[in-house]
C-alpha cells in the first residue's frame, strides 16, 4: 500500500495548511490479522450482558471507510456490552500485545440502557518491543438518563500503529465522560465523534497525550450539538519532545435546534524541545443563535522560572521536567477514581519521559 | 397632601415557574424615599425587575400604576421614557460605546429632544466631579473594566443625567466601602427633590445613616411583612429577620 | 415608510449605475490571443507580455480550491476581463467625465480629499481615471501613480517587486490576475520619509459581467511610514461579477505601513482578492479591514514576518447578511526571531448570512522568542445565520508565546434589558451593541471612513432587527 489518507476533518480548509487529513506511508496493514487472544475482561456489578454481536452500521466519521470496513468484516475481537436500566457497573477490558498477539482489530459496542450507570476502562499495552498493529472501534449508545464514564488508555510502544474510531450517540439527559490517555504508537490516530442528539445531554472529553521520538499523534475530535441545552466540553493537554508531532483537530458544531447549548474546547500543548511540532485546528461551527461557544488553544515551552524553582529544590532538569508535565496532567488524572490506574499512568509518564 | 407616584397592587411574579413575589402592595408619593429590606432570595431584585417589566420575570397577577398610568405591561424602554430609572446590582458592560455617547443617546431617547452637546458635556462633567469619578471615564467604554464601586457610581451618574421621576436603586450600596457609600448617598441627595421619589433596595443599613428615609418595608418570602420608619431598619440590623420568617 | 424600502433607498446610493458606456470590450473567454491583445492595448513592455502569458499557463494548470465557499457558479468564459472606460488619465477632477464624476460625488470622494487626504486614485472599471497628490509629497520623492504608468516609468522598481510577494502559482485566481491584471495603484515611499496623512484609492466596478483585476504595489522603504486606504464599491447587477485583485506590500527594515480597507462591493460580487505583505527587520504592517459587501468573499491578507523583530496586527470585521458568504481571515508566518502578531477578528451574521473566520498562524523553526495572540468574536443576530471559525495554528519551535481564543454567541438579553431601562428601544439597543462590537475596527479608520462604516452597519441593521 502506498499511502493512507485518514481522519478527514468535517470541514476542509486550505490544502497548504496540511491539516484536512493525515497521509501516512509505510503502514503495514496485516492481510490476515490472525488471532488475538490476550484479552482480559472482568467486571463488578450486576446485569451486564456480554455478546460477540456488534453493530456493523456505517460510522458517521471514523478514521476512514476502509478502516471501518476492515473491522466490520474481519475484527478478531467483537465485544458487545449491555448494561441494563438502573444498574451500576464497572467493566475492565485489557488488551495486551505480545509475539503471539500481534494484530488487534477490536470492535466494541457499549449499550447503556435508560438510567444505567457504567464505568468502562479499556486498556491497550504492549509487552515486547515489536511492531504491532491496532485498529479499533468503540460505539457507545447512551440512552436517556444514563451515565457512562469511559477511560481509554493507550500504553502501546512507539514502534506500533494505533488507530481508533469512537462514536457516541446521546439521548436526552445522558452524561458521558471520556478520559483518553494517549501515550503510545508511532502513529496514533484517533477519531472521536459525539452526536449530542438528546436535550440536556452532556459530554466531557479529557485527553492527555505524550509524544516523543518521531511519534505522530493525530486527533480528530468532533462534537455535534443537536439537542437543546446540550453541552460538550473538550480539554486536551499534551506534551511533545524530540521530533514528535501532534495534529489536533477539534470541531464543535452547533446544529440547528441546539438552542441554549454550550460548547467549550481547550487545547494546550507543552513543547519540550525546539524540534517538536504542534499543529492545531480548533473549529467552532455555528448555525444556531442562542448558544455559547468558546475555544482556546495555546502552546509554549515549560516556564523557565517554574523549572528553576523546582531545580532549586534539588531536582535534576529531567526530574523537574517530569514534575511539570505530571502537574499539568494532574487535573485530568486526579479525576480518575481508580487509584491503581492513576499511579500506573503517572509511572508511565515517568518511563516515557526518561 | 402629597401626590401619588407609584402604586403596586397585589403583584405576583414568577421566574422559570417558581413563584417569587406573592402579592406585593406598595404605594409611594412624590418627595419620598422608601427602603425595601429583606434576606437573600426574598424577592427584592424581582420587585425592581417586575416594575421595569423585565421579560425574564413573568407577572402572574396584580398591577403597577405610575404617575396615573397603568405601566404593568409596557415595554421596558417605554417605562424608562415615562421617567422610571433603575440602578442595577450588576450593571452590564457595553464594549465600544463610551459613557458620554451612551448617555447622550439615552438622554435623547428619554426626553425625545435633541441633546445640546455643550450643555450636556458641562452637566456630565459637573456630576462626575460631584461623584469623584475620574474625568477620563467619560470616554471609556461603558462599565468595561470598571471596578464594582466605579460601576455603582456610574449608575448614580446615569440617574443624575437622565433625571427620572422615580429611581429604584437595587443593592447600589452593596460591596462598597464607607467612602463610596458616602459618595453614592451624596448623589442621591443631589437627585432628590419634592417632585421625584427613590426606592432603595438593600440588605444593609449603612446608606440609611446618610439619607432621610420615610418608610422601611421588610420583604420576606415574596411578601412585605412589615412597614415602619427608619427605626425599623436599625432594629433589623440588631435583630435580623428571624422574627419575620414563617 | 416600510423598512425594506428605506433599505433600498439607502443602498441605492451605492448602486448608482451608469449606462454601460465603454468603447472597448474584448470578447469573452480566455486564450493566449486575448492575453496578447490586452498586453498590446496596454503597451506592455516585452517582459510584462511574457509574464502575462506565463501566468495564463499557470492559470490553466491549477485547480479551483477544494475548500471554502462554493464558487461553481463562476464561469470564467462568460466574464469579459477587460473593460476600458471612455476616458484618459486625468490630472484634475474637472477633466473627469460627468457621469463618472457624479458617481464619485455621491460617494463623497473629492470632498474627503479636500479635507484631509493626501491623494485620491480612483479606478473606474479598469483604468485609473483620476490621480492627484499633494505637492509636498512629490517633493519628498513619494511616487503615487497608476500601475500602468509605473510599469513604464519605474521599470526597475516594478520588475524587482511585481508578483514576487504574491507569486502567480499561489492559487488559480492569482494566476488569472497575473494574466489579465489592469489598473491599480503604485506607491513608493523613499527611505526615512514619513507620510503623515493617509493616501487613498477608491475602486469601482461598473460594467456588467466585467472582472476587476487591479494590482496594488506599495513599497515603503527603510524607516519610512505610510497609511494607505483602499475603498471598494460596485453597483448592483444581475450577473455575477468577479474581483480578483492583488495587493503586494513591501515594508522594508524599520518601516511602517497601515493598510485599511472598507469593502462594500455589490451583493452579487465574487471577491477573490489576494493581499500579502513582506515585513523587514523591526518593521510593522497593520491591516484594518471591514468587509460588508460581496456575495462571496475569500479574503485572507497575509503577513510574512521575515525580519527580526517584525510585527503585524490584523483588525478586521465581516458583516454578512442575506445571501452572503464571507469567508475572511488572516494568515501570518513568523520567519525570524522576536517577531510578533496580534489578531483581533470579529464577525456579525444576520438574516441567513454566513461568516467564516479562516486563518493560519505559523511560527517557524527559526522564529525563536516570537509571540502570536489571536482573538476571534462572532455575533449571531438570528437563528437562520451561520458563523464558523476555522483557525490553523502551526507551532514549530518551543520558544513561543502563542494563544488563540474564540467566542461565538448572541447579544445577551440582560444587556438588552439594561439598555432598554435607559430608554432605548430594543432595536436601538441592538444597534448600539453592534456598533460597539465593531468599534475596535472603526476607531482604527480615518473619521470619514469610520462614519461610512457606521452608516453601512446601520444600513445593514435596518429591518434586520426587531
Amino acid at each position: 500500500m502506498d499511502h493512507l489518507k485518514l481522519n478527514e476533518t468535517p470541514v476542509r480548509t486550505s490544502k497548504n495548511f496540511n491539516i484536512n487529513n493525515i497521509k501516512l506511508e509505510n503502514v503495514n496493514i496485516p492481510e490476515d490479522a490472525g488471532e488475538f487472544k490476550n484479552v482480559k475482561i472482568y467486571s463488578e456489578g450486576e446485569n451486564i450482558h456480554y455478546s460477540n454481536h456488534v453493530s456493523t452500521a456505517n460510522l458517521v466519521y471514523g478514521i476512514s471507510q476502509n478502516f471501518a470496513e476492515m473491522l466490520n468484516q474481519r475484527a478478531n475481537q467483537n465485544i458487545g456490552i449491555h448494561i441494563e436500566s438502573g444498574y451500576c457497573s464497572t467493566i475492565h477490558i485489557d488488551f495486551t500485545f505480545d509475539k503471539n498477539n500481534l494484530n488487534l482489530l477490536d470492535n466494541i459496542e457499549i449499550l447503556a440502557d435508560a438510567g444505567a450507570k457504567a464505568n468502562v476502562i479499556i486498556k491497550y499495552k504492549t509487552l515486547e518491543d515489536l511492531e504491532y498493529f491496532h485498529n479499533g472501534m468503540i460505539r457507545l449508545f447512551a440512552k436517556e438518563n444514563s451515565q457512562v464514564n469511559v477511560i481509554f488508555v493507550n500504553f502501546i510502544n512507539t514502534k506500533s500503529n494505533h488507530f481508533v474510531s469512537i462514536q457516541n450517540d446521546f439521548e436526552a439527559n445522558s452524561k458521558v465522560k471520556y478520559t483518553i490517555v494517549d501515550f503510545g504508537g508511532k502513529n496514533s490516530v484517533t477519531n472521536y465523534y459525539a452526536n449530542l442528539l438528546g436535550d440536556s445531554s452532556e459530554n466531557m472529553v479529557r485527553t492527555i497525550y505524550l509524544g516523543k521520538e518521531n511519534q505522530l499523534i493525530d486527533l480528530n475530535y468532533i462534537g455535534e450539538l443537536r439537542g437543546k441545552k446540550a453541552s460538550i466540553n473538550i480539554d486536551v493537554q499534551g506534551a511533545l519532545k524530540d521530533v514528535a508531532k501532534k495534529h489536533f483537530k477539534g470541531t464543535i458544531d452547533f446544529k440547528k435546534g441546539s438552542k441554549k447549548s454550550k460548547g467549550d474546547e481547550n487545547e494546550f500543548c507543552m513543547l519540550l524541545s525546539d524540534t517538536a511540532r504542534s499543529l492545531a485546528l480548533p473549529m467552532l461551527l455555528c448555525s444556531e443563535e442562542d448558544v455559547e461557544g468558546n475555544h482556546a488553544s495555546s502552546a509554549g515551552k515549560v516556564g523557565e522560572k517554574e523549572l528553576f524553582y523546582i531545580m532549586s529544590r534539588g531536582f535534576s532538569f529531567k526530574e523537574a521536567m517530569k514534575l511539570v508535565v505530571r502537574a499539568r496532567f494532574n487535573n485530568i488524572i486526579s479525576e480518575i477514581e481508580d487509584e491503581k490506574l492513576r499511579d500506573e499512568i503517572l509511572e508511565e509518564i515517568d518511563i516515557r519521559l526518561d | 397632601m402629597s401626590e401619588k407616584l407609584l402604586e403596586v397592587k397585589d403583584l405576583y411574579v414568577n421566574t422559570e415557574d417558581k413563584e417569587i413575589l406573592k402579592g406585593i402592595n406598595l404605594t409611594m408619593n412624590k418627595g419620598e424615599i422608601h427602603v425595601i429590606m429583606g434576606p437573600n432570595g426574598s424577592g427584592k431584585t424581582t420587585t425592581a425587575n417586575a416594575i421595569f417589566n423585565n421579560p425574564g420575570y413573568q407577572k402572574a397577577g396584580g398591577s403597577i400604576n405610575f404617575n396615573g398610568e397603568d405601566i404593568t405591561n409596557l415595554k421596558t424602554d417605554e417605562i424608562a421614557r415615562r421617567g422610571v430609572f433603575m440602578s442595577f446590582q450588576l450593571p452590564e458592560e457595553i464594549p465600544g460605546v463610551s459613557v458620554t455617547n451612551f448617555l447622550k443617546f439615552a438622554k435623547n431617547k428619554i426626553t425625545g429632544k435633541p441633546v445640546k452637546i455643550f450643555e450636556f458635556k458641562a452637566e456630565l462633567k459637573k456630576y462626575m466631579e460631584e461623584l469623584h469619578i475620574n474625568p477620563e471615564y467619560a470616554e471609556r467604554s461603558l462599565n468595561v473594566g470598571f471596578s464594582g464601586g466605579e460601576k455603582k457610581k456610574n449608575e448614580i451618574l446615569q440617574m443624575l443625567v437622565l433625571d427620572p421621576k422615580f429611581a429604584i436603586l437595587d443593592e447600589t450600596d452593596s460591596g462598597l466601602d464607607v467612602d463610596a457609600i458616602r459618595t453614592v448617598s451624596r448623589g442621591i441627595e443631589l437627585f432628590k427633590n419634592e417632585e421625584n421619589a427613590v426606592l432603595i433596595i438593600t440588605h444593609n443599613t449603612k446608606i440609611l445613616e446618610y439619607l432621610k428615609v420615610d418608610y422601611v418595608h421588610v420583604l420576606v418570602d415574596g411578601k412585605i411583612v412589615t412597614t415602619g420608619s427608619a427605626e425599623l431598619a436599625r432594629q433589623i440590623e440588631k435583630e435580623g429577620y428571624e422574627k419575620y420568617k414563617g | 415608510m416600510a423598512k425594506t424600502n428605506l433599505e433600498e433607498i439607502n443602498r441605492n446610493i451605492y448602486d448608482i449605475r451608469n449606462e454601460d458606456n465603454y468603447d472597448y470590450k474584448i470578447k469573452k473567454g480566455l486564450t493566449p490571443e486575448i492575453i496578447a491583445e490586452i498586453s498590446a492595448q496596454k503597451n506592455d513592455p516585452e517582459w510584462m507580455r511574457e509574464f502575462r502569458l506565463k501566468a495564463l499557463e499557470v492559470y490553466n494548470s491549477l485547480e479551483l480550491p477544494t475548500w471554502g465557499p462554493d464558487i461553481s457558479e463562476l464561469n470564467m468564459d462568460e466574464i469579459a476581463t477587460y473593460v476600458r472606460p471612455k476616458t484618459k488619465l486625468s490630472s484634475s477632477w474637472d477633466d473627469v467625465p460627468d457621469d463618472i464624476k457624479n458617481t464619485f460625488d455621491k460617494l463623497g470622494i473629492p470632498d474627503a480629499e479636500k479635507k484631509s487626504l493626501a491623494g485620491v486614485g480612483a479606478q473606474y472599471d479598469s483604468e485609473v481615471v483620476y490621480h492627484s497628490m499633494k505637492e509636498e509629497l512629490i517633493k519628498q520623492g513619494v511616487i503615487y501613480t497608476d500601475m500602468e504608468t509605473a510599469v513604464r516609468e519605474y521599470p526597475e522598481l516594478v520588475k524587482e517587486h511585481f508578483m514576487k510577494c504574491v507569486p502567480v502559482y499561489d492559487h488559480k485566481f492569482v494566476a488569472l490576475h497575473g494574466a489579465v491584471w489592469s489598473g491599480g495603484s503604485f506607491v513608493y515611499v523613499p527611505k526615512g520619509v514619513k507620510v503623515d496623512i493617509p493616501l487613498q484609492s477608491y475602486f469601482r466596478l461598473n460594467s456588467p459581467e466585467s472582472g476587476q483585476f487591479e494590482h496594488t504595489l506599495i513599497i515603503v522603504d527603510e524607516g519610512a511610514s505610510l497609511h494607505f486606504i483602499e475603498g471598494c464599491s460596485a453597483p448592483k447587477y444581475n450577473k455575477v461579477n468577479l474581483h480578483a485583485g492583488c495587493v503586494e506590500l513591501y515594508v522594508k527594515d524599520n518601516a511602517y505601513l497601515r493598510y485599511s480597507t472598507i469593502e462594500n462591493w455589490s451583493k452579487n460580487m465574487l471577491n477573490l482578492n489576494t493581499k500579502k505583505a513582506i515585513v523587514g527587520k523591526n518593521a510593522q504592517v497593520d491591516w484594518v479591514t471591514g468587509s460588508f459587501g460581496s456575495k462571496i468573499s475569500m479574503l485572507y491578507p497575509m503577513s510574512i514576518l521575515n525580519g527580526e523583530g517584525a510585527k503585524t496586527e490584523y483588525t478586521g470585521i465581516s458583516f454578512a447578511g442575506k445571501g452572503q458568504n464571507l469567508d475572511n481571515g488572516f494568515k501570518v508566518v513568523h520567519n525570524a526571531e522576536n517577531t510578533s502578531s496580534i489578531v483581533n477578528a470579529k464577525s456579525i451574521s444576520k438574516n441567513g448570512g454566513k461568516c467564516t473566520y479562516r486563518s493560519l498562524v505559523r511560527i517557524g523553526e527559526n522564529a525563536k522568542n516570537s509571540k502570536a495572540l489571536v482573538s476571534c468574536e462572532s455575533l449571531m443576530l438570528d437563528d437562520i445565520s451561520i458563523s464558523d471559525t476555522i483557525p490553523v495554528n502551526d507551532i514549530r519551535n518551543d520558544e513561543v508565546e502563542f494563544s488563540h481564543e474564540a467566542k461565538i454567541g448572541k447579544i445577551s438579553d440582560k444587556t438588552i434589558f439594561y439598555l432598554m431601562s435607559r430608554g432605548l428601544s430594543e432595536e436601538d439597543a441592538k444597534a448600539m451593541i453592534v456598533r460597539g462590537f465593531a468599534y475596535p475596527i472603526s476607531k482604527e479608520l480615518p473619521v470619514e471612513y469610520a462614519v461610512e462604516m457606521n452608516n453601512l452597519i446601520n444600513l445593514e441593521l435596518e429591518g434586520a432587527i426587531g
